[in-house]
């Protein structure tokens, strides 16, 4: 009895049927009969709800599992994961696991494919179809967020395209065609210069180079070293190849073409993420979707899709390519520097309420890109790595609840627009006086989306900006500066929409306030700011382990850079060390200080990032006592037998 | 947590439980609006109570110093050689001076209860309550005076009895990172008391007084004959928002408590924006009339830019310190003994280096967190000092952010008294007086300059404006520069002393003319006068308020309140000048120029609303005094700014001495300016210089007042005359010098410029490339096609066609005659034979 409820309850059973449920109800969804709108939709939305619930689930249950009562987040590590040889031939896996880095992303999506569904009643044609597509849609995004095997992540990544191009193309505006199609090739042209980065990182890794508690940790079986017979073997597993991309000699560090391979992988995955995310100036593909995608599809493109890119450049580009990364670190700062600027000052010009939100999109991603290329770590100096973990927990915090906020701003745009049939900005006004639910709510997620502390944008933005003083201070003056075009382009907008005299628009008899299903709509969205504003622990609790351990990681790594650490101690300078040439592993020499020594070996190595205590790489050398509770000494006796690598990362 | 935070943290969370409680009634509130207010009013009067009970409780623990009215000090600039240095060593052993300073020696002990502040030795600078050295040790060895007044400082300072600590502490960590925290805290001192029990009794007046104010909006439907639709002769109608009202006032009052009693610059930053935006929702609150939604969102906007000079201050002090907090707490090491060590060290660096001015020597290791090399330096604390004033420029509405405050009359009236004139506008002061330790004085500097043009400026658009509520907003303004002023030439307790009288009488004025306008329907001077007698309560009250902000009074002896702060700031602003410093005398100048405006313009607006021949008789008709709920405030008010400034009868102290328990230590002398010597504020009670100040004031007070009673009282010179006379003068003041024409023209159109661009370049540059690419992979596939059907195509048919033809040919062969057949397999035979032969 017990088994079967254990099998139940299984990660396999449970992550599976996040992912598959909602592709299995699309397969029935389109075998339903086609007299039954309403009850396709209910269904649909069950489905939806259901995978909700196994995700809060997973968020609080507790025991073994992750969880807010189990504290085995704390870890940081990928965990409630499991392994299962699918294409063995060529090391495919079906692996899907969960940390703290795609989590609140899992929860986002699982959250905003709800809120969507229900958003969706006002599609009237074909319904069967839109919630097959819409079902599948939802699937594939979890599944993107859940898979940790290179080949199915990007199964998933391109299932997501499909039904969202079918989505914009059937069910979208007067332009529809040519905004499907324009996501479609821009999005492909990501895809595939992702899939050559995928191809070449699997043909250059070699897991004989990892040893077997490295490969334990990554959810391999330390008995595919002997199958080798001399030959490298190749893998597409997402934490093997992180390992494998901070190893000191590692296998991308080759030259193809007179370039390193991992500097080619990096900007060909970079590609694809800025153009999901977006950046400027891959950017225009966003404003064309939105404005022609019906609203439900609005809101889960402005909300988890994006996310894709934010999230693939943290779990991809940062861990397995380090050393560009760290060179490039500038590039990527002043992109997301351009985004936030460029898209506040278009969003600013804006007469189309709907593509103001989408600009504003751009503008708030940009603070993602930002907080994650704020690499101020200085070898040596383990106070350094606290601002980077604040600036990506800032740009995590800013993906989730740029979520919110903009799947309510284009839920809002899409409520008017329901009723009255235009979206020109100079057409509104007075509605706060005909409808004010509608206007109180907007005015919570409105002023989320300007930042307003209290209110979920205000952390995103906040930690970012503090953090990037520390990678440049012209970064932090520049993000800073952009709170006032926000300001401005915000409060014209809710100026011109809510407040003013009266409506000027046509149909104003139409304008009837929110109904109780769009109440259902918006109302938790705007709880969910308001809560998230106030108590952002609810968030960080979950990414901010991960992201340390994280940052501790690409912290251990950059100690061994010969030319850091000779320049110990010195303020970072723009004097960046040409990366790309194998290190030779005799020019390393030990830090001065604290901070963690440079451990030589390879199995020391691999100890070291298996082995890494709790919360340990989140504190400065010599505070680590201070917060050790019965509870940390507790999970060190655990992991007594990583004890002692860890005590030497820890003097 | 002490009693006293306690009950300062019920004084705070109390408005925010009225907020959530209307919030969440919702509908129900539509119709029972005077519930709302009730409850908002209750709320607001128990966190009075709240903070009255802090306050007496905090006095019964710290009882003020009484002040030695320092007639026993010789004024010693006269006769400097007569005394010298009483620690001749001292001027011998500068470094082991500082080395004390630097070790962080507490010279106050620990009491129970209080974390002692590390920064208590920068206290030791003014904490001069014993002798007076200044001057003194000038010419005691080579060394810079600056140095050698703050060893002879500190050493006197150990007999002194020891001001209070603060008491500091943290409720909630909204985030944290290893050591870098971010934190809601509590930061109590005196200075703290003062200001809680200032906002919620001015709050309370204000709520209680709205209930006669804003009952219209207790109506279902309100006409408003403002808003117009269409240009259309019908005033609007709208339902009733009393509720709402309250709802605001409410969030506001937690916002503005919060920003009170926070203990870390993140906190402030979190309130600092609430109270801005309650702000916006109250000066929209007519949100049917397109100017208030303009002067709404142009607040919140010039407030944002002071806000992102702010956000670069904190991101400065965050990476370079990695605290945002100001007194240490258990966890953190605070900024403000952070700058203080910065700043000793910077002195001691400069003093070694002494007469050589050239170079400013950085300290060689500054404190930090370990390890970080990134560490305070005094450039970075000038840099973070002056991002964070610029927060407080922009909500104080100072020169040059001072734009948005006029426009923000166009919220209802007692919105304006509260938040545009009593606290949220005078939260700036209070922010740069919070964060005094750690403004070094080359920032004071500026702070005094900006006060001072604010002041003067705001005072002389003051002369023309022509409606009741803009001629207290410029006042406002001026006023709020005048306190800036003090703080920045080191007059902490007289800013200080001058926000709490300010808000006061300025409430009162603002209640007044509220009145005036509840009872006439407008506010334009113009159209009023005479009304003296139909309001006799109002115009009283309303005089009080002049004479208060006049800084009426018997010199040296007896004043309203406002005689008192503004002596307070006069007497500092003599001593700079009696210092001999040129700056100090133009700065005095100055000021006495800004008072005489005030009291011109507060008379001018006086006489012309209560005196003098009605201009517009219908409107005189129908006025009449104001409901009793909205006297009553104006009574109370009007008695807290008689006599806020007088000492308790019978224990014989009164704001001041509770001020000085909370004054901070300042640093004397600017290490990059050296010619920048603040003097410390306790000499400014010497006679001498006391009696100087106060004369001052009086004449320009004095001259102010006679002139505007010349003028519109006694009508002796025509004011219509003099407006000619001089009337380009006046076009200028009454454009407001074409600040706001300049900000529209160049920055919100550069904006709007840039943001056209760059959609722009949106459709243009980067659509255009992609279409581009689109086209060309077009163009691609249509030749590709063209070379399908030209070449490859063309190539296959003609090949074919060949082939075809060939078969044609090859069929002529096939004849079906056998003897043909034999015939030609007999010649193939023998062809191949032939050729095998040959081959």
């Amino acid at each position: 009895m017990f088994a079967i409820l254990e099998s139940f309850t299984s990660p396999f059973a449970i992550l599976s049927a996040i992912v598959f449920l909602p592709v299995l109800a699309a397969l029935t969804v389109a075998f339903m009969s086609r007299q039954t709108q309403e009850e396709t939709r209910i269904f649909s939305l069950w489905i939806t709800l259901l995978v909700l619930i196994a995700v809060l689930g997973l968020a609080i249950a507790g025991g073994s599992r992750p969880g807010i009562l189990s504290r085995s987040w704390d870890q940081g590590r990928v965990q409630y994961g499991f392994s299962v040889p699918w294409i063995e031939r060529f090391g495919i896996f079906y692996f899907f696991g969960i940390d703290g880095i795609n989590f609140p992303l899992i929860l986002l999506a699982a959250l905003l494919g709800t809120l969507a569904m229900l958003a969706s009643w006002g599609i009237r044609d074909q319904v069967r179809a839109y919630c097959a597509l819409f079902l599948l849609l939802h699937g594939g995004i979890l599944g993107v967020f859940l898979a940790l095997d290179l080949f199915l992540f990007y199964i998933f990544w391109e299932v997501v395209l499909l039904p969202m191009y079918f989505l914009i193309g059937i069910w979208g505006g007067p332009r529809k065609e040519y905004a499907a199609i324009k996501f479609f090739l821009f999005t492909l042209a990501g895809s595939v210069a992702m899939l050559v980065a995928i191809l070449m990182l699997y043909f250059y890794s070699d897991l004989r180079l990892l040893n077997e508690i490295v490969l334990q940790s990554c959810f391999i079986d330390p008995g595919i070293l002997s199958h080798g017979r001399g030959q490298p073997i190749h893998t597409f597993n997402m934490l093997a190849l992180a390992e494998l991309g901070r190893l000191p000699h590692s296998p991308f560090n080759q030259l193809l073409w007179g370039v390193p391979v991992h500097t080619w992988v990096f900007w060909l995955l970079m590609f694809g993420f800025l153009i999901k995310l977006p950046a400027v100036p891959f950017h225009t593909w966003l404003p064309d979707a939105h404005v022609e995608a019906p609203t439900p599809i609005s809101m889960l493109l402005a909300g988890v899709l994006l996310k894709m890119g934010g999230y693939g450049i943290l779990r991809l580009c940062y861990t397995v390519c380090p050393a560009d990364a760290y060179q490039f670190a500038w590039v990527i700062a002043a992109i997301g520097l351009l985004s936030i600027v460029y898209g506040a000052f278009a969003a600013l010009a804006q007469s189309d309420f709907k593509r103001l939100v989408a600009y504003s999109s751009v503008s708030h991603m940009g603070y993602v890109l930002l907080g994650l290329a704020a690499w101020s770590i200085v070898p040596g100096d383990p106070g350094s790595r606290q601002y980077w973990t604040m600036g990506m927990c800032g740009a995590m915090y800013q993906m989730v609840a740029h979520g919110i906020t903009s799947a309510g701003m284009f839920f809002l745009v899409g409520v008017v627009y329901d009723r009255v049939h235009h979206r020109e900005l100079s057409k509104f006004g007075g509605l706060f006086n005909r409808m004010p639910v509608y206007g109180a709510v907007s005015l919570v997620i409105f002023f989320a989306a300007m930042g307003l502390p209290g209110l979920c944008g205000f952390i995103g933005e906040f930690l970012v900006i503090m953090a990037a003083w520390r990678f440049h201070p012209v970064a932090a003056i520049l993000a800073a500066s952009v709170i006032i075009l926000t300001a401005g382009y915000i409060l014209w907008t809710l100026a011109r929409v809510l407040l003013g005299p009266t409506y000027r628009g046509p149909h104003p008899e139409q304008l009837t306030d929110m109904n109780p299903r769009e109440c259902w709509v918006a109302i938790p969205l705007a709880v969910m700011a308001v809560v998230l504003g106030i108590y952002p622990k609810l968030l960080l609790g979950f990414c901010q382990p991960s992201i340390s351990r994280t940052v501790y990681q690409l912290a251990v790594w950059s100690e061994r850079l010969p030319q850091l650490s000779e320049r110990n101690c010195s303020p970072k300078t723009s004097a960046r060390p040409p990366i790309g040439q194998p290190i030779p592993q005799e020019s390393q020499t030990p830090s001065v200080g604290e901070g963690p020594k440079i451990i030589g070996t390879d199995h020391d190595r691999a100890n070291e990032s298996a082995a890494v205590g709790p919360h340990s790489w989140d504190l400065p050398g010599g505070r680590g006592e201070k917060t050790s509770s019965p509870d940390t000494s507790l999970r060190a006796a655990e992991n007594n037998t990583l004890d002692r690598s860890n005590s030497t990362l820890e003097n | 947590m002490n009693s006293v935070v306690w009950l300062l943290l019920i004084a705070w969370l109390l408005p925010l439980a009225s907020f959530a409680t209307i919030l969440l009634g919702g509908h129900r509130f539509s119709r029972l609006g005077w519930v709302a207010g009730l409850l908002a009013t209750g709320s607001i009067t128990a966190s009075f109570l709240c903070s009255l009970a802090a306050a007496a409780t905090w006095l019964w623990q710290n009882p003020p110093l009484m002040h030695a009215q320092s007639d026993h000090h010789e004024p010693l600039l006269n006769k400097p050689h007569n005394n010298l240095s009483p620690h001749p060593a001292a001027a011998e052993i500068p470094s082991a001076g500082s080395m004390r300073v630097l070790s962080g020696v507490d010279s106050f002990g620990n009491r129970e209860g209080y974390f002692a502040l590390k920064e208590s030795d920068g206290r030791l600078n003014i904490a001069q309550r014993g002798e007076l050295p200044y001057g003194t040790s000038r010419m005691a060895g080579g060394l810079p005076s600056s140095t050698l007044n703050r060893l002879n400082l500190q050493s006197h300072d150990r007999s002194a009895k020891s001001p209070p600590g603060a008491i500091v502490g943290d409720w909630y960590t909204v985030a944290e990172f290893g050591t870098l925290r971010m934190t809601l805290g509590y930061y109590v001192d005196s200075l703290t008391i003062l200001m809680m029990l200032m906002v919620t009794l001015v709050a309370t007046c204000i709520h209680v007084y709205s209930f006669g104010y804003m009952r219209e909006e207790l109506q279902d439907v309100v006409e408003d004959p403002e808003a117009r639709v269409d240009n259309s002769a019908q005033p609007l109608q709208r339902p009733g928002r009393f509720a709402r009202f309250y709802q605001f006032l409410s969030l506001f009052c937690f916002s503005m408590l919060g920003l009170v009693l926070a203990n870390n610059l993140f906190m402030i930053f979190v309130f600092w924006e609430l109270v801005g935006i309650c702000s916006f929702l109250l000066i929209g609150f007519y949100l049917e009339r397109p100017s208030a939604v303009r002067a709404a969102t142009k607040a919140f906007v010039v407030n944002r830019v002071g806000d992102f000079g702010m956000m670069v201050g904190l991101a400065a002090l965050w990476g370079a310190g990695g605290t945002l907090a100001f007194a240490e707490s258990s966890k953190d090491p605070g900024l403000f003994s952070r700058a203080r060590t910065v700043y000793e060290q910077a002195v001691t660096s400069s003093a070694v280096a002494q007469e050589k001015p050239a170079k400013v020597q950085e300290p060689s290791a500054p404190p930090g967190p370990p390890g970080l090399p990134h560490r305070l330096s005094y450039t970075l604390l000038v840099l973070g000092g002056l991002g964070v004033f610029c927060g407080c420029v922009g909500k104080s509405a100072q020169f040059p952010l001072h734009v948005w405050l006029p426009d923000a009359m166009e919220g209802p009236t007692p919105v304006s008294a509260l938040i545009h004139a009593a606290t949220m506008v005078a939260a700036g002061v209070y922010l740069v007086a919070r964060f005094y330790p750690v403004l070094m004085p080359e920032v004071l500097l500026f702070v005094a300059m900006v006060g001072l043009t604010s002041a003067v400026m705001a005072a002389t658009m003051a002369l023309v404006a022509g409606e009741i509520k803009r001629v207290l907003a410029f006042s406002t303004v001026s006023q709020l520069g005048f306190m800036m002023f003090a703080l920045g030439i080191g007059g902490w307790v007289a800013g200080i002393f001058h926000l709490l009288t300010h808000a006061f009488f300025k409430a009162l004025l603002f209640l007044g003319a509220g009145s005036v306008i509840h009872a006439t329907g407008t506010g334009e001077i113009s159209r009023l006068g005479g009304l003296c007698r139909k309001m006799p309560w109002t115009a009283v009250t309303m005089l009080v308020g002049c004479l208060a902000i006049a800084g009426a009074g018997i010199p040296l002896v007896v004043g309203l309140s406002g005689f008192h702060s503004k002596d307070a700031i006069f007497a500092q602003a003599s001593l700079l000048a009696l210092k001999g410093s040129p700056v100090g005398r133009l700065f005095l100048a100055l000021a006495a120029v800004a008072a005489f405006l005030t009291a011109f313009y507060m008379f001018r607006l006086w006489y012309l609303t209560f005196v003098g021949p009605s201009r517009q008789s219908h409107l005189l008709a129908h006025a009449h005094e104001s409901p009793a709920i909205m006297i009553y405030p104006l009574v109370i008010l009007s008695i807290f700014a008689v006599a806020v400034g007088w000492k308790i009868p019978g224990v014989g102290w009164g704001i001041p001495e509770i001020l000085e328990q909370a004054r901070p230590g300042v640093g004397l002398s600017g290490i990059m300016w050296r010619w920048w010597v603040l003097p410390p504020e306790a000499e400014s009670h010497l006679p001498y210089v006391h009696k100087v100040a106060s004369w001052v004031a009086f004449a320009a007070g004095v001259s102010g007042f006679l002139l505007a009673t010349m003028i519109y009282g006694l009508r002796l010179l025509d004011a219509a005359r003099l407006r000619a006379a001089c009337g380009w003068i006046c076009y200028v003041l009454e454009r407001r010098y074409f600040i706001d024409e300049l900000y529209e023209r160049v920055f919100v159109r550069a904006a709007l410029l840039l943001a056209k661009s760059a959609a722009f370049a949106d459709k243009v540059l980067i659509d255009g490339c992609a279409h581009t690419l689109a086209r060309l992979t077009h163009r691609a596939a249509l030749a590709e096609e063209a070379i399908d059907r030209r070449v490859v195509d063309a190539g296959f048919n003609t090949l074919g066609h060949h082939l075809f033809q060939l078969g044609l040919l090859m069929r002529r062969v096939q004849t079906g005659f056998l003897r043909q057949y034999l015939m030609l397999a007999l010649v193939g035979t023998i062809i191949i034979f032939v050729l095998a032969h040959l081959f």
